[in-house]
């Protein structure tokens, strides 16, 4: 997965050591990216978000679909689910 | 003390390498003295006195070898010089021709040899890309508006429209073409480089070949900011190991020799090679910056020294070039101006 190789600090700014891009994310985006890195399933990100966060499971998962697509998008993630 | 030569002093707003080189060459371990070689009494390298302890106003080199020589000649004999570092596209030819004799007089260069130099040319990249396994983009070498027409057909658009060595047009449709081509032809002839636009992350490289097949270190970086005129302000180093095996593919291939630029397009797992530059970018400071000092390692290879091979640098350094301005006296400038040095 591309996301290991990613450097990214606690205030949400993350390098890519080989493309030199960077981006910034909210602590939502900080938070699923450090799960994703750690190889959680989708399930477990959800989970996590909603007791977190304090949403509903199904708000959860729309809105880290949402958010992997946007890493596929940037070329951070690659396949089709975790 | 090493006294060496260094043109491309000409920090404006499309800057030469010169200051970067100069800045490299005195952050180094060998104790030199940097000469300024400059084409013009206001090259603002003349009156960076803390880089360039003496500058010297040059013959064009298209006032021919010898004028060209005998200046260096006389810096030789007046004030010393043990080497020269040619920093600029136009004077490359002269100082390759010229380097056995130079070297006989006791001016050491290390410059690519004619061959390799003339792989620069945009229309040679499709040869490269063969011999080392890159993949370069659709390229098209016309002469004509017949042979552009057929080009552009075979390309579609948009597509790059580029002199053989300098300026670049991106085209979206046969009337912006034709008009970069008229535009090209007019100032730099024929012929002119059609190529497929490729989309994806410019990455560049400067390096130093070692004529072996080896090499003194690679630095690969992404701009992050570019002028108008296109030129690096800010950039990140990155650690791209596919644009590594291809330096590396293209140098042992080609044995080059001397300093050297590789402008790149990384898109996905692909990458591109663009264009080859025979010489330091105007950014090669931030190789010395991040402690892979390739102006110093040019130099010790050019005087016969061991120079350093190390090039393990971090990713995620940060370039900053910036102007800045300084005052002194107009005697300066006049000293330059009627006796050619200062």
């Amino acid at each position: 997965m591309n996301l290991q190789r990613l450097a990214i600090n606690d205030e949400g700014f993350i390098f890519d050591p080989e493309t030199g891009n960077s981006y910034t994310v909210n602590k939502t985006g900080l938070f699923i990216i450090k799960f994703l890195k750690e190889g959680k399933s989708e399930e477990e990100i959800v989970k996590a978000l909603s007791e977190k966060f304090d949403v509903s499971e199904e708000d959860a998962r729309r809105d880290l679909v949402d958010f992997m697509e946007q890493l596929r998008l940037y070329g951070l993630l690659e396949g089709e689910n975790v | 003390m090493y006294r060496v030569a260094v043109s491309g002093i000409n920090a404006v707003d499309n800057p030469g390498p010169g200051v970067g080189i100069a800045k490299g060459l005195k952050e180094g371990s060998l104790e030199v003295s940097v000469y300024g070689l400059a084409y013009d009494a206001m090259e603002p390298g003349i009156y960076m006195k803390w880089l360039f302890e003496k500058s010297f106003i040059m013959p064009y080199p298209s006032a021919g070898e010898e004028a060209f020589i005998e200046r260096l000649l006389y810096i030789k004999s007046n004030y010393g010089l043990d080497a020269v570092i040619p920093a600029l596209d136009a004077e490359l030819p002269l100082f390759i021709k010229s380097s056995s004799l130079l070297e006989s007089y006791g001016v050491k260069t290390f410059l690519p040899t004619e061959e390799q130099f003339k792989l620069r040319g945009k229309d040679h990249l499709p040869k490269i890309a063969e011999k080392i396994g890159v993949k370069v983009p659709e390229t098209r070498i016309v002469t004509s508006y017949e042979e552009l027409n057929k080009a552009l057909e075979e390309l579609g658009f948009p597509v790059m429209v580029k002199g053989i060595f300098y300026e670049a047009y991106k085209a979206f449709n046969i009337s912006q073409a034709t008009s970069y081509f008229n535009s090209i032809v007019s100032k730099w002839g024929y012929p002119v480089i059609v190529q497929q636009v490729i989309s994806g992350e410019e990455m560049n490289l400067v390096g130093v070949g070692d004529g072996e097949g080896g090499h003194l270190g690679f630095l690969a970086i992404k701009k992050l900011w570019i002028t108008s005129l296109g030129k690096t302000w800010t950039a990140v180093t990155v650690r791209n190991d596919k644009l590594f095996s291809l330096a590396e593919s293209f140098v042992s291939n080609f044995k080059w020799r001397g300093a050297f630029e590789l402008e790149c397009m990384v898109s996905g797992s692909d990458v591109y090679l663009i264009e080859i530059n025979p010489r330091f970018p105007a950014w090669v400071y931030f190789a010395a910056g991040v402690g892979v000092n390739l102006p110093e390692r040019l130099l010790k290879a050019a005087l016969g020294l061991d120079p350093e091979r190390d090039w393990n640098y971090p990713a995620g350094k940060l370039y900053v070039r910036f102007t800045d301005d300084l005052v002194t006296d107009i005697s300066q400038f006049q000293q330059v101006v009627t006796t050619g040095e200062s």
